[in-house]
């Protein structure tokens, strides 16, 4: 221990949360899971949203929508701990894992709904050269927080 | 470089128009201890970092805040978009209002408006992540402060998300503090500023 300085423990490899329950959390490590009492007092929001859907397109839309966030919050929580643990090995396999599935599920929204990314238009219109679906054309913008 | 993913990070789904919530959460967009200043204080400071791993977690952090104030910009317009004049009024958005109609600009809650003077970029390793230790805290407490005073689940659920984030940045930060240390002085970690007098790091 030194004086004058701060000192912050490092994070051991731990206990992880499925990812539902990460991103309802904010993180993947159950060790840094750490609530306020005051946000614990009013009851979460009940699952209106998905029952508030009304197409079965709107339904499929918002799960797929989903499963994307939610893998992709296990992606950026656990780069965030490989850029301080490069050699966690555990860390590393589950990122190869979870950067597959995110690819995999990136190429499926494409296909069924619109693309995300310009990566995403490359892959879709190599498996579709005819295809005339372009980013911003078709669904709403993000910050509409409605589905299709 | 960067690459726009065409959705946010979390979802946000606010379906109550509430200007008096825009106006608290606001401050999260252009505020003191905001996202935007978060963003804006990571992706300066990444430049002189002596550690190669240090100026990439700023990166990776500095572009997940880009994500968070996305989704702030998300709330702030969802609880405003279907306002009439006599809602501004009364929950005394009329001022914003008479400024910016329902249009989404940098402002803290107490209306002063998104600078830069609210964030640093020392160049000393040291002094900056000492500085962001502290900027995640203060951004927690915001967001505490934020979930003691507004009920409404829809905004709760993103806000509670946005405050577990400062935690783990917090963590981060504070690791990336430890690595540095490791190439100091370990007798005395003020002998030289490890970002100007990189030469005499270990």
């Amino acid at each position: 221990m030194h004086l004058a300085i701060t000192s912050v423990p490092v994070q051991n490899w731990g206990e992880l949360y499925d990812q539902d329950e990460a991103l309802k959390t904010g993180t993947v490590f159950k060790d840094l899971d750490l609530p306020f009492f005051a946000a614990e007092q009013v009851p979460a929001a009940a699952s209106s949203v998905m029952e508030s859907l009304k197409s079965p397109e709107e339904k499929e839309f918002s799960e797929k929508m989903l499963e994307i966030q939610k893998i992709s919050f296990v992606m950026d929580d656990l780069r965030l701990y490989l850029d301080t643990h490069p050699d966690e090995q555990e860390a590393l396999t589950m990122l190869k894992d979870i950067l597959k599935r995110r690819k995999q599920v990136m190429s499926e929204f494409a296909s069924r709904f619109y693309p995300l990314t310009m990566d995403c238009m490359a892959e879709l219109y190599e498996r579709e050269p005819s295809s005339a679906c372009y980013c911003w054309q078709k669904g709403a913008a993000p910050w509409e927080g409605v589905y299709c | 470089m960067w690459i726009y993913e065409k959705r946010l990070q979390y979802p946000v789904r606010i379906t109550k128009t509430c200007p008096k919530t825009a106006q608290l959460i606001i401050s999260q967009y252009g505020g003191p201890d905001g996202e935007l200043s978060a963003s804006m204080r990571y992706l300066s400071q990444r430049y002189t970092m002596p550690l190669k791993t240090v100026g990439g977690l700023l990166t990776d952090i500095g572009t997940e805040e880009l994500a968070h104030m996305e989704m702030i910009c998300a709330m702030v317009y969802q609880l405003t978009k279907n306002l009439t004049v006599e809602q501004a009024k009364e929950a005394g958005f009329d001022a914003y209002y008479i400024d910016h109609t329902t249009g989404i600009w940098p402002q803290a809650a107490s209306a002063m408006p998104f600078t830069a003077k609210e964030f640093q970029s020392k160049g000393d390793a040291v002094t900056d992540l000492t500085e962001n230790l502290a900027a995640e805290q203060k951004a927690r407490t915001v967001y505490d402060n934020l979930l003691r005073m507004i009920t409404d689940p829809e905004v709760r659920e993103p806000l509670k998300f946005l405050r577990a984030r400062e935690i783990v940045h917090f963590q981060r930060f504070g690791e990336a503090l430890e690595k540095t240390k490791e190439k100091l002085d370990e007798k005395n970690y003020y002998f030289f500023n490890p970002e100007f007098d990189k030469k005499m790091m270990r």
